[in-house]
């Protein structure tokens, strides 16, 4: 179980003024649970990421992994970033082996492991290119894969599949949904897409910005039904998932305009 | 997934025309071939000196002719200049030059990025090498030859102290130039700190220290040959300045062009390892 209790984050920006970029936000990620946030931008999404991986202190409040506060990061924890973070010194499968060879797993084993998930993300072609000789998509793909390749227990993405086009985006988000059925991880994922939040979330919490707290959060069975049929196109076509999809979107411009609003 | 449907390229070209291979504009030089340009400036630059002298626009005892310099090398070549043969001039310098740069960047390296990496580290020494490194290592020299007498240990020092500061500087800033996210990273893939420091810490500081490396060359150049013209009785630099005592111009024109060829080929070697070890430089 991942806790996250009253976690506020306060930031003073350059010219001295005070963003409340999490307000007092709990939120359990029980294991293989599947929580997806959703939010306008700037709304402190990346930020609650970054303190569940360990690289942001609280302001106040506390997170938990396994009843142990989350003190750094660390190789139980994988990360997926927003930016792409890939070594320019290192060839495609170089980058997707890193975490591997970080724990002393041999060389063949890296090759071997990551030849398959480079296979998975349609990147066989360019194990040995280096990463300016890619595509932002691809980019992403290979820190996807580099996440994966780690094996942790829970993976935190931050709109990891952002910069893909619609066939490969679903592709992505099936073979992840397989991924996690299959081993049982723990999912945080960040996303701007409403229809990507309800077809893999089993959770999904609706946020506010400045300051940034959960507004809404929806328990949703569409992934489990997924992982057992397998059938997308029923899922997302029907009735209930759209309306789903309607309620949330009002719900994001109602936010929006609130905000608005205040101001 | 790696079956997604690719429109199919088709391929009119003929086999022996193919297809024209491109690559992103860049912007200044961005990796363009520089050689015949620099090579045809040398021969202009030959062309205009042996032009001056043709011409008698300036005395030949102040600008000898390119053909006086090449006769001279060759003489020199054979008997020797001031006491010893040409190889010990240049062995001298070299050896000079060669084992302070190996001592400077054993140390300047590591105390660079440690000075990159700690708060204590970066706080005490920060406060010798600020003092010392604006410094003219002439200014220095002096008090090398008092403390470690007129051999070769103070004059290596003094070219250690010269390279030291620009590689364990460019150390610094090759740690500074570090993202946060590439630590944070891979620190989320399980990095210690040990491997944090050498795959992702020296790697990232690599072609800073490099340019520092080049940089140092220089200087530890133009530091030996001042150098050997104050206190010496061997090297380039000692040739010079005998010559320069007779008015013998062109002895004094063959010791810069060695020069000139030693620090090239130092420069050329310094690319070379830049090339091999850091080809992915400026791009990321
Ligand atoms: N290092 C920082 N210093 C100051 N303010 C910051 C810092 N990082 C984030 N913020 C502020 O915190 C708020 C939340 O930022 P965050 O990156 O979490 O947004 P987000 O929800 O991920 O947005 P997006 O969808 O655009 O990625 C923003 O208002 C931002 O300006
Ligand atoms: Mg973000």
């Amino acid at each position: 179980m991942l806790t996250i209790d009253h976690a506020s984050v306060t930031f003073k920006t350059d010219d001295g003024r005070t963003v409340h970029a999490l307000d007092r936000v709990s939120l359990d990620i029980p294991d293989s649970g599947f929580v997806v946030a959703l939010g306008a931008s700037g709304c402190g999404k990346s930020t609650l990421l970054n303190a569940i991986a360990g690289f942001l202190p609280l302001s106040s409040g506390t997170i938990a992994l396994n009843g142990r506060p989350v003190a750094e990061p660390g190789a139980d924890r994988g990360v997926v970033f927003q930016k792409d973070t890939l070594l320019p010194w290192k060839n495609v499968i170089d980058n997707v082996a890193l975490g591997l060879k970080f724990s002393g797993v041999s060389r063949a084993e890296q090759t071997r492991r990551c030849e398959d998930l480079l296979d998975v993300v349609g990147l066989s072609d360019f194990a040995r290119a280096f990463p300016y000789e890619l595509s932002g998509g691809m980019r992403q793909r290979v820190g996807i894969a580099r996440a994966l390749a780690a094996d942790p227990d829970t993976l935190l993405m931050d709109e990891p599949f952002g910069a893909l086009d619609s066939l490969t985006r679903e592709q992505m988000q099936e073979f992840l949904v397989s991924v996690w059925a299959r081993t049982g991880k723990r999912v945080f994922f960040i996303t701007h897409s409403v229809e990507e939040a309800l077809f893999l979330g089993t959770h999904v919490i609706v946020m506010s910005p400045r300051p940034g707290r959960i507004v809404a959060r929806f328990d949703l069975d569409f992934v489990r039904r997924f992982a057992q049929t397998g059938d997308s196109r029923a899922i997302k076509t029907s009735a209930e998932f759209n309306s789903l999809r309607e309620e949330i979107r009002a719900l994001l411009h109602g936010a929006h305009e609130l905000r608005s609003v205040t101001q | 997934m790696s079956e997604i449907s690719q429109p199919s390229t088709v391929v009119t070209a003929l086999p022996e025309a193919g297809p024209k291979i491109v690559a992103m504009r860049g912007f200044g030089i961005s990796g363009r071939p520089t050689l015949l340009i620099s090579l045809a400036t040398a021969i202009a630059i030959v062309c205009l000196w042996w032009a001056v002298t043709r011409l008698g626009v300036v005395p030949r005892l102040f600008l000898p002719t390119p053909q006086d310099v090449l006769t001279q090398f060759g003489a020199i070549a054979r008997d020797g200049y001031a006491g010893a043969s040409l190889g010990e001039h240049i062995y001298a310098s070299l050896f000079r030059i060669l084992t302070a740069a190996g001592f400077a960047i054993v140390v300047a390296i590591p105390v660079g990025l440690l000075m990159g990496l700690s708060r204590w580290a970066k706080g005490i020494l920060d406060v010798p090498i600020e003092f010392y490194w604006p410094l003219p290592p002439l200014a220095y020299l002096p008090l090398m030859i008092i403390w470690l007498g007129i051999g070769e240990t103070s004059k290596i020092t003094l070219l250690i102290l010269a390279m030291f500061a620009p590689i364990c500087l460019s150390a610094q800033a090759g740690v500074k130039a570090l993202p946060i996210e590439r630590v944070n990273a891979a620190r989320s893939l399980g990095a210690s700190r040990l491997q944090l420091f050498f795959h992702i810490v020296l790697p990232t500081a690599l072609p800073e220290i490099l340019t520092g490396v080049r940089i140092a060359l220089g200087v530890g150049w133009s530091t030996l040959v001042a150098a050997e013209l104050i206190a010496s009785n061997r090297g380039i630099g000692y040739m010079i300045m005998s010559a320069s005592q007779f008015l013998a111009t062109d002895v004094v024109f063959v010791g810069i062009a060695l020069i000139a060829v030693c620090a090239f080929a130092f420069g050329a070697a310094v690319k070379l390892v830049e090339a091999l070890l850091v080809p992915w430089k400026g791009r990321t």
